[in-house]
């Protein structure tokens, strides 16, 4: 029999513990614990059952009865106006629309749930509603552009995809490549400018990212300083488009120069000389930022 | 009893017909807002000094059900009401758990509301509370128990408040007590704003964790009668005190603190000398104001006596039952399906019922055990299912000289309410004997 020093209150015989505040129950040498009956004779189960509480119990059974009112009242109206053979999108859209807001409560909120769970139900509608005339017009194209963000904004960010960083850059490039593939095909019907063109003009793209991120990893110090990033994306783009312009302008003339990107390029040109000005030359950098405060 | 009152029975019972029975008012909300952290369950227990018999308390449920046909039912979704039907099913009996107070599986309990448990020395009972409340149920347990222990040869004694084997049902027994007081020419009373309610620390989950406080019932009544209050109203103050010391912790802020309001049953058998197997209870639901600057302990007993004494009054209960029962009546819930009326009852019971109070203290009183018993029971327990706003209930109950305070709790390691409640009986020279089935008492 022991009571707790702290609380003051007798314990069961077979307590280490007071369940009130935790002191454990020392025995003094010789005596032993008592093995009194507990209070419920199955320990505790490691976690509590499953299931949703009242709150989201009654959103998800308040959405369900009003889908199933408005699909009855839409469908009415539709047959009274006789205007039942364009049912389909007002039907089909509703019943989306609270699937979407159920599976968002349903679904566990983080962020890479929510983002593909989403994602899904999104391209499900956009294919749903091109599909009225029983061929996908505009949506293949919407639904690869949802593709490439999810892997791209979503899937980058998963503990999978930071753990093979390699590979998830093979996958985020070859996905690029397959998209621009993809709309080749859909609006063309065969593989027309995705070779002379957008193959070249991507590589370009890769190439300049890959250059920088091996100026990057190289560099002693992490953090990478804001001018630079600036300037790494101007030249990066810059090149690209000064690319594409080239490779577009021998896909359709057969001529090997600059066309629309030649006042581009002058631009580019300017705002790389000033940066790399700015990089190398302490004195004109200090001109920009404290020189002129101290002043 | 007047031809004013015969009729109102009457049409109570044409209520209620046969295979199509309605719940009662105060009923109609708990199998809509059943959900996880909301089991709406509460247990009632005896333990015998004598081994339970399975087969026995078996023979003991079924002719206790025999007797009172109609908790021989099980619950059903109609188009605008869930009803009771009668369950032809034979009862089942299950092996007692971990922990107490846990949603009922109806399809695993035959589709019974009432849910029998056995241990080793234990018959309990849980009960949904769309059956009836805790007076009600303490009825069905005292029947069983005192059915088996005139099987079991025990002892052949009955409890007082029982009901005799040997008598048909009275049809008031299962009338709607709410709708036989309903009295549409008086005005409802107003409900009231939300109360504070305890953050509690660390994680919590739909175990329901006990710990249980037994104090000797003599000392307990003394501290009680030096003060000139009665037990509730002692246990209910000390409720408060600690909360109120939890809310000037977490709300340093004098004026920012909103009020501590508990949520004490009352049960209005005794108030209007109407026996029933129904629900009948309302809560009073007495309180402090912190905004108002703190309280001493004198000052929370004194406010919560002359709280709980002006909610007993008959006719502020009888508003209060106009209130409720008015609202079942209206034409747009009468005629709204269940599929519209369920969802809105999940989402608006919270600010009707939960928000409204900080904590619920529910005493069943004390049970007078037959002296022939006397030497056979060795505990008694009531339990309530906590709930995810208010995470901590407590449940009273008293039997031959002990009086035991069931908490029952979510938190998964936060005891700080438990603590404090029972360091205070101690320090005022109540001793208290705690058990727990919290999980390091049972560590190796």
């Amino acid at each position: 029999m022991a009571y707790c020093i702290q609380c003051g209150v007798k314990l069961e015989e077979r307590a280490r513990e007071c369940p009130l505040c935790q002191t454990p129950v020392i025995l003094p040498p010789g005596m032993e614990r008592g093995d009194s009956e507990p209070l419920f004779p199955q320990p505790l189960p490691e976690k509590g059952t499953e299931g949703i509480n009242k709150t989201s119990k009654g959103i998800i059974e308040l959405i369900l009865s009003l889908l199933v009112v408005s699909e009855i009242t839409i469908a009415l109206t539709m047959w009274f106006s006789g205007n039942m053979a364009y049912s389909f999108i007002p039907l089909f859209s509703t019943a989306m629309a609270a699937l979407v807001i159920a599976m968002a409560l349903v679904a566990k909120h983080t962020y890479v749930a929510q983002a593909t769970i989403h994602t899904i139900l999104v391209s499900i509608y956009l294919l749903g509603i091109d599909s009225i005339d029983n061929r996908f017009n505009w949506s293949l194209i919407v639904v690869g552009a949802l593709v490439l963000l999810w892997i791209s904004a979503v899937f980058t960010t998963t503990k999978k995809a930071k753990a093979h960083p390699v590979l998830t850059t093979l996958l985020l490039m070859a996905s690029i490549l397959g998209y621009i593939v993809m709309i080749n095909l859909l609006v063309a019907g065969s593989l027309t400018w995705f070779v002379p063109v957008a193959l070249p003009t991507a590589g370009v793209f890769f190439l300049g990212v890959a250059l920088f991120f091996l100026m990057f990893l190289t560099r002693k110090r992490s953090r990478i300083p804001l001018a630079d990033l600036v300037f790494f994306n101007l030249i990066v783009l810059f090149l690209t488009f000064t690319a594409l312009d080239i490779f577009l302008t021998h896909y359709r003339m057969g001529l090997w120069r600059l066309n629309w990107s030649l006042s581009l390029f002058s631009a580019a040109m300017v705002l790389t000389i000033l940066l790399v000005g700015v990089t190398v030359s302490r004195r004109l950098r200090r001109y920009f930022t404290s020189q002129n405060r101290h002043s | 009893m007047g031809s004013d009152t015969t009729n109102r029975m009457i049409r109570a019972q044409s209520y209620a017909p046969e295979g199509f029975i309605a719940l009662d008012n105060s009923a109609l909300i708990y199998p809509p807002t059943e959900a996880k952290y909301n089991a709406n369950t509460f247990r009632i227990s005896m333990d015998l000094k004598q081994e339970i018999i399975p087969q026995i308390l078996e023979l003991a449920l079924h002719n206790t059900l025999e007797r009172c046909s109609y908790a021989k039912v099980s619950l059903h979704k109609g188009f605008f009401w869930y009803y009771l039907s009668p369950n032809h099913k034979s009862p089942v009996l299950h092996e007692e758990g971990s922990y107490p107070s846990a949603r009922i599986s109806f399809k695993d309990n035959n589709g019974y509301l009432l849910k029998v448990l056995y241990s080793k020395h234990r018959i309990a009972l849980e009960c949904f509370h769309a059956l009836t409340d805790g007076s009600g149920a303490l009825v069905y347990l005292k029947m069983i128990v005192s059915e088996y222990c005139r099987i079991a040869d025990i002892s052949d004694v009955s409890f007082s408040g029982a009901l005799d084997f040997k008598e048909r049902p009275d049809p008031q027994e299962f009338s709607d007590p709410f709708q036989h007081f309903y009295d549409k020419n008086i005005p409802g009373s107003p409900s009231t704003g939300a109360a504070y309610h305890r953050k509690g620390s660390g994680g919590y989950d739909d175990r329901v964790k006990v710990i249980s406080a037994m104090v000797d019932a003599r000392t307990l009544r003394e501290r009680c009668r030096e003060r000139g209050y009665t037990v509730t109203v002692y246990l209910s103050s000390v409720l408060t005190m600690v909360l109120q010391q939890f809310q000037k912790e977490e709300v340093p802020q004098q004026k920012k603190r909103k009020p501590i309001k508990l949520s004490v049953p009352m049960n209005l058998r005794n108030i209007f000398h109407f026996e029933t197997m129904r629900n009948f209870t309302l809560f009073a639901v007495p309180g402090i104001e912190p905004a108002l600057g703190e309280y001493t302990f004198e000052e929370i007993l004194k406010k919560i006596y002359l709280d709980m004494s002006l909610s007993q009054d008959p006719k502020k209960i009888r508003s209060q039952i106009k209130r409720n029962v008015g609202g079942e009546r209206h034409i747009l819930m009468r005629f709204a399906p269940t599929a519209i009326k369920n969802p809105l009852f999940k989402l608006l019971s919270n600010s009707l019922g939960d928000d409204l109070y900080s904590a619920i203290i529910s005493n069943l009183g004390y049970v007078k055990v037959p002296e022939e018993l006397e030497s056979s029971v060795s505990r008694m327990d009531f339990y309530l299912c906590p709930g995810q706003i208010n995470k901590v209930s407590l449940a009273v109950v008293g039997f031959k000289d002990k009086v035991v305070i069931n908490f029952s709790s979510f938190f998964n390691t936060d005891t700080s309410l438990e603590r404090m409640f029972c360091r205070f009986l101690v320090e005022d020279g109540i001793p208290v004997e705690v058990s727990t089935n919290r999980t390091p008492e049972y560590k190796e």
